[in-house]
């Protein structure tokens, strides 16, 4: 089985962003999902139950808090390591993500090296 | 070069997989693809190999198409969506490098923003440039508008740069750092020949540091290898060098402002030294602050104060006498001796008016009137030097009032000054002049004796009251002869009865009884001129009569 990450964000540039920065975990054989709001991408964590999902805050539909919260408090899968993404100066997000039981938290603008430390790390590949 | 990796691709797209299913059947033809190392990515077992068509993409062969002849369509086609795919990645790749430099530029800006020394700021522009744009070595000059210099404020890596010589070839540097233009430039000869730069630079980029046209300076990067910078090079130097200009600015604004605020601190604080003696601190606190700065137009207070009025008696014929010069330095030495006397007894000199003195005592009226009776005390010893050397006397008369005193500033924003206006100055000065017609030194109206708290610590003698000019209430009148010299005191002491018995019967219009205190007193005491006064007043009023209504009250009008 492969291993899986989901990417969640609205704005295509962002998807296609955190997508180039992993790219060389492809040569891993991770296989890569996208979503563009909340409710898609809950749909994408049940069926596929990735391994970690990067999700932006700010979206239509579901906004990422509201993902996060029913996946990790409701469906209880604490096996889907969860990444919050959002702007810089939105700081104040951050303890209201720790509620919603995201692991960890990352600001826009992301410094890509930073996201693909993060994922090389949950993913186990050095 | 190609991006793309056949693996990945068909690992991930399920589409190609099927895409090839349904070709090779459409064609009847079944065929194997590879790598370009030789890992088959997608085999639906050809009977045979005998063609191998080579999958190019941006003159790379990334892999190949192995079947018969009919497989070069889905070669053709493959390759086709393949270049797309590496159009992609290349997009993808040039907007996440994109997306690094805006991330080093926030960060940048982030870091620009928590700094507020313009050479920091210099100095973290010239180390984000170097991780930017390769270079061996950099530097940042800024253009000082005070000096009319170059100054180089930052350094980093190899140093090519000859810092003494900038200013040298000023000329040949000022079309860099002043030109307002960001470039690359190779042609660095006059730069090397000056000595300005290291032999061993081949080219050179700079970017202009300015603000809305406004040329602060450059910075400039080198290099060992000659053609090294290309455009982007120059679009990353050149924002970054934006980004700090304006950073740099206000900096320098902030610095400008730091010691201009300095300076004015610095002005400020002479200013109240000098003015510490004309307007005296107890003054701009009584306006509730705590240093003449803060001094508002409009600031006022009023109190309850007692005014100190002295002047010095027939300064007019005494002036006539000697030169301006001496003038100045009899004033001078007069006020140099009395000041420490008011102060010392808890009051300010509000105004030195020539040779009259008008002082205020915020506390105890009792004050003013030991001061008063310190400064004839002093103009004994005065005169007494005076006398020796030979020169005239000098006398002076002091009126002390007490009431309400507004002390505020007036004028307007540009000449400010600190003015006590109120009828208790009017009347302490009235009362000095009075000191003449009664041959008093001092003069006390009876509110200045109600608000002290041991009146009877001071030899007095009440006077009557008088009328003054332009006021309604007449105001009773004392003599102070505290600092009369002793004789006089004792003498004043021995008739005060008789003195006090005299005045009750003067103001009651019983002349001819005043007149016999009065009498009594001179034959005593011929020196009370006081008493000698009110003798030929009682005489003058018994020959010519009273006028109608008069209760007593001196009507002065001359002054």
């Amino acid at each position: 089985m492969p291993q899986k990450i989901l990417i969640v964000d609205d704005e295509s540039h962002i998807r296609m962003l955190i997508n180039q920065t992993l790219e060389e975990l492809e040569d891993e054989g991770v296989e890569f999902l996208s979503a563009d709001n909340g409710e898609a991408a809950l749909d994408l964590i049940q069926d596929e139950k990735p391994d970690l999902v990067f999700l932006d805050v700010m979206m239509p539909k579901m906004n990422g808090m509201e993902v996060c919260r029913r996946v990790k408090k409701e469906l209880k899968f604490n096996d889907v390591f969860i990444v919050l993404l959002t702007a810089k100066g939105q700081e104040m997000d951050r303890q209201r993500g720790q509620e919603v039981g995201a692991d960890v938290y990352m600001t826009k603008p992301f410094d890509p090296e930073a996201i693909l430390n993060k994922a090389k790390q949950v993913l186990g590949i050095n | 070069m190609a991006l793309i990796s056949l693996k990945n691709i068909f690992n991930k797209k399920n589409v190609f997989s099927s895409l090839l299913d349904t070709l090779s059947e459409q064609l009847g033809t079944r065929l194997l693809v590879t790598d370009a190392g030789g890992v088959v990515v997608y085999n639906n077992n050809p009977p045979q190999q005998e063609v191998q068509y080579s999958l190019e993409i941006d003159g790379e062969i990334v892999g190949y198409v192995k079947g018969d002849s009919k497989s070069k369509t889905v070669a053709d086609l493959l390759v086709t969506l393949l270049q797309k795919e590496n159009e992609k990645k290349k997009l993808g790749k040039e907007v996440l490098n994109l997306y690094k430099e805006i991330n080093v530029i926030f960060d940048f800006s982030e870091k620009l923003a928590q700094t507020i020394d313009a050479v920091a700021i210099a100095r973290i522009a010239l180390i984000e440039a170097g991780q930017l744009v390769h270079s061996d070595g950099g530097v940042v000059i800024l253009w000082d508008e005070n000096s009319g210099k170059l100054q180089p404020v930052a350094l980093n890596g190899d140093v090519f740069f000859n810092l003494e010589k900038v200013n040298e070839g000023v000329g040949l540097l000022l079309r860099i750092v002043l030109s307002g233009q960001s470039e690359i430039t190779s042609d660095i000869s006059a730069l090397k020949e000056t000595g300005i730069i290291s032999e061993k630079v081949s080219s050179i980029i700079y970017g202009a540091l300015k603000v809305n046209h406004r040329v602060m300076g450059a910075i400039i990067l080198a290099d060992y290898q000659a053609g090294q910078y290309s455009a982007g090079d120059l679009k990353l130097l050149t924002t970054i060098a934006l980004q700090s200009s304006s950073a740099i600015e206000s900096a320098l604004l902030y610095e400008k402002n730091i010691r201009e605020a300095k300076e004015k601190e610095e002005a400020m604080r002479r200013i109240y030294e000098v003015t510490g003696r004309f307007v005296p601190f107890e003054f701009i606190r009584s306006l509730g602050h705590e240093r003449i700065t803060q001094v508002k137009l409009g600031d006022n207070v009023e109190r309850i104060v007692t005014v100190l009025f002295s002047d010095i008696r027939d300064y007019t014929g005494l002036a006539e006498q000697l030169s301006p010069q001496e003038n100045f330095n009899f004033v001078r030495s007069f006020n140099e001796m009395m000041g420490p006397v008011i102060r010392n007894n808890s009051g300010f000199i509000n105004q030195y008016l020539g040779d009259a003195i008008m002082a205020i005592f915020p506390g105890n009226a009792g004050d003013a009137l030991k001061a008063a009776v310190e400064m004839q005390i002093k103009m004994f010893d005065f005169n007494h030097k005076r006398n020796i050397e030979g020169r005239r006397m000098v006398q002076i008369g002091i009126g002390l009032h007490t009431g309400p005193l507004i002390m505020g500033i007036i004028g307007d924003a540009d000449r400010m000054d600190a003015a006590t206006l109120s009828d208790t100055v009017n009347i302490a000065a009235r009362l000095e002049g009075l000191t003449k017609y009664y041959k008093a030194g001092i003069l006390v109206s009876d509110d200045a004796i109600r608000y002290m708290s041991f009146p009877d610590s001071f030899h007095l003698r009440y006077l009557g009251r008088v009328q003054l000019k332009g006021k309604k209430a007449p105001v009773g009148v004392h003599e102070c002869f505290s600092g009369n010299i002793q004789q006089d005191l004792d003498h004043k002491l021995t008739t005060l009865a008789l003195f006090n018995d005299g005045i009750e019967y003067y103001v009651t219009k019983s002349f001819d009884k005043a007149g016999d205190a009065f009498k009594r007193i001179i034959e005593i005491h011929p020196g009370d001129l006081t008493a000698k006064l009110f003798l030929n007043n009682a005489n003058h009023y018994m020959q010519s009569g009273v006028p109608e209504n008069w209760a007593g009250v001196e009507e002065m009008l001359f002054k």
